[in-house]
């Protein structure tokens, strides 16, 4: 430890014989401070350490609050400024705008699909996950989970750029058979891809604790009582992992909905979803009011789909377990 | 695996296709050709050099660590105590303040980088970068807190009392006892911090202007023209300390605790 190792210090007052180390000096000079904390106040060290977090998410809140401020004044564009005075005019034209409405029936869409999909191919890769006899396969498999919630959205949509490109791999070695090229990029059912294969590591980590928490003898009663696999899966699986079902449904809806990257490079422009409506508004057409408009009805979607979750799962996300 | 063959095999493809981007982007960089095709023209480490002599791709990079960095100083002190202070005190509000501290992942993060762009905007600091580390700090808090309170969870209260009762004051306990029985759910939470603010996208493409691009920012923005190698040699970079930090994560805390039953 860093006591131990510590040099022995000065000698401490005349009559001390032994060595009194620094480190001791130190920590009796903090101990000091520490004990002249009154006592009646010991409540507010709790919140002294809280305060830097609670300053952190703060940002946060304000930034929502200047954006729902934003929402609330018309862009002039005469002088690109917002009004002084507060109205609904935004909100007002969310409602009659063609393009808002095409964009979020789209994000829509994509959001129902996507998480279907999801489920569907998340299962098995988590029941292969916590089933597996083979430490080593469950090893890669969750290697292969967490490798690409690091690598990040943007390097993941480059690779398939290059894989699904006009000139990518996937139409060069179409054409060594004399097929193609496809026009692969740029369209609906790409961007889709796209998000499924984004959101599945997602839906693995909410779904494999579920799934952890079934008792393997339970398929086995299943079975000696003449169900079938299939019918054991559908029957008891299932119904026992609909808590991991649903969270996983809601983490993949909200990022689906709220998701930019994906629409913007795999889509370029033709599919756009709410976000990147959101980033035009701002950097295209500079309606900085508008653009919050749309912000806010996102964040207050999102966010009521993500605190559904919560109340269903608990606040157990942040882990802490209270004092005891 | 003799249990589950169909599962292992479909969760044996979809890894494929999970690995598929990061695999053909590393392969990519490798070519001593002009173009990124396939199969390559030959291998060579060329693309790699030209990222080091590039100006604007390298200055990218070096941005993006800058953020990391302040995301991550940032986040180990506030998450840090704000974990202890949650798991060892009792607070009559706690709901609301756990409910509080997890906005930043109920707020979809086009809604978060919106309302700090504006924020910032107002106290006159967009175009500088240390501001987009504490954006990322903001928006991913909620990863710090979590491994902390593992972390807290998992140390025996006992040690503190046995402390003490060994003449140790609270101060000492606290920086002598409790911390380095914390210090790998730290490790662990600032390793998550500096990766994600590394690779931090919409909300680094939110508050960047064209003299403070971030790295991702700088791959969007290349990739939307024609497809050099040498943005497969600079992905290839993340893609390795995407690798680095899945390995050092399974040492520290282990990767099996995503699959413990809840």
């Amino acid at each position: 430890m860093a006591l131990s190792s510590g040099r022995p210090g000065l000698r401490a007052g005349p009559s001390a014989g032994a060595p009194y180390r620094l480190s001791w000096r130190i920590f009796d000079a903090l101990e000091a401070v520490a004990a002249r904390w009154p006592a009646r106040a010991e409540g507010t060290v709790k919140w002294l350490l809280l305060a830097p977090a609670l300053l952190v998410v703060g940002l946060l809140v304000f930034g929502l609050l200047v954006m729902a401020d934003a929402s609330l004044r018309v862009m002039d564009f005469r002088t690109y400024q917002l009004s002084d005075h507060y109205a609904t005019a935004n909100y007002v034209r969310l409602l009659a705008w063609g393009a808002f409405h095409a964009t979020l029936w789209r994000s829509l869409a994509a959001t129902v699909l996507v998480t279907l999909a999801c489920l569907v191919l998340a299962f098995p890769y988590a029941w292969a996950l916590t089933r597996t006899a083979s430490p080593r396969l469950r090893r890669v498999l969750l290697v292969g989970l967490f490798l690409p919630f690091f690598v990040g959205q943007v390097v993941r949509a480059y690779g398939w750029l290059v894989i699904l490109g006009q000139q990518g791999l996937l139409n060069q070695a179409l054409g060594l058979l004399g097929l193609g090229p496809y026009r692969l990029l740029f369209s609906y059912p790409t961007v889709l891809f796209g998000l499924v294969q984004y959101m599945l590591p997602f839906a693995v980590l909410m779904l494999a604790p579920a799934l952890a928490a079934i008792p393997e003898e339970i398929e086995r009663a299943a079975a000696s009582c003449g169900a079938s696999r299939w019918r054991a899966l559908f029957r008891v699986v299932l119904p026992m992992a609909r808590p991991g079902l649903i969270a996983a449904a809601l983490v993949v809806a909200t990022l689906t909905l709220t998701d930019f990257a994906m629409p913007a490079i795999l889509g370029g422009g033709t599919n756009d979803f709410l976000a990147n409506l959101v980033h035009d508004q701002f950097f295209r057409t500079s309606n900085a009011g508008l653009g919050s408009a749309i912000a806010l009805v996102l964040t207050l979607l999102g966010t009521s789909v993500a605190g559904l979750l919560l109340a269903l799962a608990g606040v157990g996300a942040l882990g802490v377990r209270g004092a005891r | 695996m003799r249990e589950t063959p169909l599962a292992g095999g479909l969760a044996l493809a979809l890894l494929l296709l999970l690995a598929a981007p990061s695999l053909v982007v590393a392969g990519a960089s490798l070519t001593a050709g002009e173009i990124v095709q396939f199969p390559p023209e030959g291998l060579s480490l060329r693309w790699y050099g030209r990222v080091l002599e590039a100006g604007e791709v390298r200055d990218a990079f070096f941005r993006s660590l800058e953020v990391a960095t302040v995301c991550t100083l940032l986040a180990l002190p506030s998450g840090t105590l704000a974990a202890v202070a949650l798991a060892r005190w009792r607070f009559r509000a706690a709901l609301a303040i756990q409910l509080y501290l997890l906005l930043p992942f109920t707020v979809p993060l086009i809604g978060s980088g919106i309302g700090l762009m504006l924020l910032f905007g107002e106290l006159g600091l967009l175009g500088r970068v240390w501001p987009v580390g504490v954006a990322c700090c903001v928006i991913n808090l909620p990863f710090m807190i979590w491994a902390v309170a593992a972390a807290v969870n998992a140390l025996d209260p006992e040690l503190e009392r046995a402390a003490a009762s060994c003449g140790a004051g609270p101060v000492q306990t606290f920086l002598l006892v409790t911390l380095p029985a914390l210090a790998p759910g730290m490790l662990a939470g600032a390793l998550v911090m500096f990766v994600l603010a590394l690779n931090e996208f919409l909300v680094s493409l939110l508050l960047v202007d064209a003299r403070t691009v971030t790295l991702p920012v700088q791959i969007y923005t290349q990739i939307r023209g024609v497809i050099t190698p040498d943005l497969a040699a600079v992905s290839t970079v993340y893609v390795l300390v995407a690798a680095a930090a899945v390995l050092l994560l399974d040492r520290l805390v282990g990767l099996d605790v995503f699959l413990r039953a809840r």
